[in-house]
């Protein structure tokens, strides 16, 4: 393969972050394999999305307002990577990025690897590097030269970069093809805030926590200081404390945040799996020798009502100091 | 009531009972429900892999069923006490055949039979290989509504359940936190990451639901005891007419290379007796390592 093609995933209009990751890397990749690097943007918003994709260092950005829920995605992968030629996909390790991957892979017949972290590319081959069994092995799997190929890359793990470009923008008209879902309607039922999958600090409450509460207060407070996301473990969302898409460890998310903060968390496997990969991680908790004082960079053992918002504190005075 | 069967969309891979000639639909009919499930090595064990095979070390680790698709199964199984007018949920699995076993648990839930697909020219399919072999297991069984989980803890892609819509021609209701079927459609609870939408399409379809769809069921000590009587039937890649390869020859995405990580070692450990101690301990410590 030559070509890379980047999904861009986006909300009316606004690309997430991870999409943005995508495109940028997209760049490094084409060049290593000698190729072009394209992006793919459909639904309603996708040309102001496009304006966006503007400023990153793409070749061609292919735009189409086809509104069809996730069909529309996966018609128009096939429409530029077929004219592109045996082509590298990259989407973001997300629900949607998922659902559009591993259909375009099924359609095309071709590999695909989940939650990549890394790239190696020897000739026209791609070996895409990811963490399994909660990161327990880093495997390494090379996708097929001669075949189209599909990286579902983990958010937060490659840089977003802004660089002027030329990029060329491509408007590709809807397929006119019928809809194999029917979408009815769309609840916000949350104001929209960043999953702890794209943050870059998560702060995790456990089962310290001892009620849904804290997980609305005083963790919130502290992930807002850093402007990260609250997650937590299984015990907190078995217990109904907080809902099941901010679950950390091996039945949640599988995250790899620069700083992870974990209150009230023992550390068990099924929850260390999840986070072990976070670039540092500090513990509050109040028992020292829960299994967390194992591999946390600090364990500050104390009462965590008391902590907790004290430290929020002082990030809000730091951050304050360096603005 | 409408047709609950549309036209099939062409060279899809689903070949359903509503191509037989003369396959009248009656007014009521009950659904065959299909339920994937795979085997994986317990959550809850530490697991480790030996530096030198480079293999997981299975000493000690007992396989289970997947906790994802326990979800499924309960899933499928309220579904087929609510509608109550002789539908059947059947568990499917591409496993080894030592996993008798865990389909064994599936059915002591109270799924009605079993498809294992095993065979050693399996081993080593990566994602596509192993779509391309349990889509085509799938077809065989004429099913009107495939629930699948989200995902394995082992491999943990969540890429299975959109590569088998897809492989079956099939409209695939990801994500959902609830389903209901009505007029021969399915509707869905997709959840986002802000809320959710309601979703449909017309059966056949594939859905796969998420931890909040439901609590699954513990096996009665009855469940248990009928599980051992209940079918399970069994398939070969030679029963499935496939026309590629799949298994480690055909895999499209090749294992390469397998690294351990380096260890996390124990780091600083520092009790405090405040609040106010507390923080700045960890302040501090954030300094020294750039964060503020």
């Amino acid at each position: 393969m030559k070509n890379v093609i980047a999904f861009i995933e986006h909300k009316k209009g606004a690309p997430r972050r991870v999409a943005l990751e995508a495109a940028t890397h997209a760049r490094t990749l084409a060049d290593q394999l000698g190729g072009k690097a394209h992006a793919v943007v459909v639904g309603p918003g996708a040309g102001a999305a496009a304006e966006i994709l503007k400023k990153y260092p793409l070749d061609q950005i292919h735009v189409s307002e086809d509104d069809r829920f996730l069909d529309a995605a996966v018609d128009t992968l096939e429409t530029v990577a077929k004219a592109a030629g045996p082509s590298l996909v990259l989407v973001g390790n997300t629900m949607i990025g998922r659902d559009v991957g591993s259909r375009f892979a099924a359609r095309l017949d071709c590999g695909i690897t989940a939650d990549v972290t890394d790239f190696s590319v020897t000739g026209g081959t791609v070996g895409c590097v990811s963490p399994k069994l909660g990161g327990l092995v880093i495997t390494t799997c090379q996708l097929t030269g001669a075949d189209h190929g599909v990286a579902a890359i983990r958010p937060n793990v490659f840089a977003a970069k802004e660089t002027p470009g030329a990029a060329e923008i491509v408007s590709l008209p809807s397929s006119g093809k019928a809809s194999t879902l029917t979408v009815e309607d769309e609840v916000e039922e949350a104001a929209a805030e960043l999953g702890v999958e794209e943050a870059s600090v998560v702060v995790s409450g456990g089962r310290g926590m001892g009620g849904p509460g804290p997980f609305t207060t005083i963790l919130k407070d502290l992930a807002d200081a850093f402007g990260g996301a609250v997650g937590a473990s299984r015990a907190a969302v078995d217990a109904g404390w907080i809902p099941h898409g901010h679950q950390v460890g091996q039945t949640g998310k599988t995250i790899s945040p620069q700083l992870y903060i974990a209150v009230g968390i023992s550390g068990a496997i099924q929850h260390k799996v999840g986070m072990r990969t976070s670039e540092t991680i500090v513990a509050i908790n109040k028992d020292a020798s829960a299994p967390i004082s194992e591999f946390a960079d600090l364990l500050v053992v104390g009462d965590a009502f008391a902590i907790v918002p004290e430290l929020a504190n002082l990030v809000r005075d730091a951050k304050a100091a360096h603005a | 009531m409408e047709a609950l069967w549309g036209s099939p969309p062409k060279g899809r891979l689903f070949p359903t009972r509503r191509r037989e000639p003369g396959f009248v639909r009656p007014e009521v009919c009950a659904l065959k429900i299909l339920v994937t499930v795979k085997l994986v090595p317990d959550t809850n064990a530490d697991k480790r892999i030996d530096p030198a095979t480079k293999r997981l070390v299975r000493t000690g680790v007992e396989t289970v069923l997947n906790p994802f698709d326990e979800y499924a199964i309960e899933a499928a199984l309220q579904l087929k006490e609510k509608l109550a007018d002789g539908s059947t949920v059947t568990v499917i699995s591409m496993t080894p055949a030592s996993g008798k076993e865990i389909v064994r648990k599936a059915l002591a839930m109270g799924a009605d039979d079993a498809v294992m697909l095993s065979d050693d020219a399996l081993a080593g399919s990566d994602l596509w290989g192993t779509a391309v072999a349990l889509s085509a297991a799938i077809a065989k069984q004429q099913a009107d509504l495939v629930i699948t989980g989200t995902q394995s803890t082992d491999a943990s892609t969540g890429d299975l359940p959109g590569m088998l819509a897809e492989k079956l021609g099939l409209p695939g209701l990801t994500n959902a936190r609830s389903l209901e079927i009505a007029d021969g459609r399915v509707r869905v609870q997709r959840e986002t990451e802000t809320g959710y939408m309601t979703i449909s399409a017309p059966l056949p379809a594939l859905v796969s639901v998420t931890k909040s769809a439901n609590e699954p069921r513990y096996p009665s000590l009855k469940g248990i005891m009928g599980a051992k009587k209940k079918e399970i039937v069994q398939l070969a890649v030679a029963d499935l007419g496939l026309t590629v390869a799949v298994g480690t020859d055909g895999a499209k995405a090749k294992l390469v290379d397998l690294a351990t990580p380096p260890v996390r070692g124990k780091g600083k450990v520092v009790t405090v007796s405040d609040g106010a101690e507390g923080a700045k301990v960890i302040v501090d410590f954030l300094k020294e390592r750039k964060f503020l």
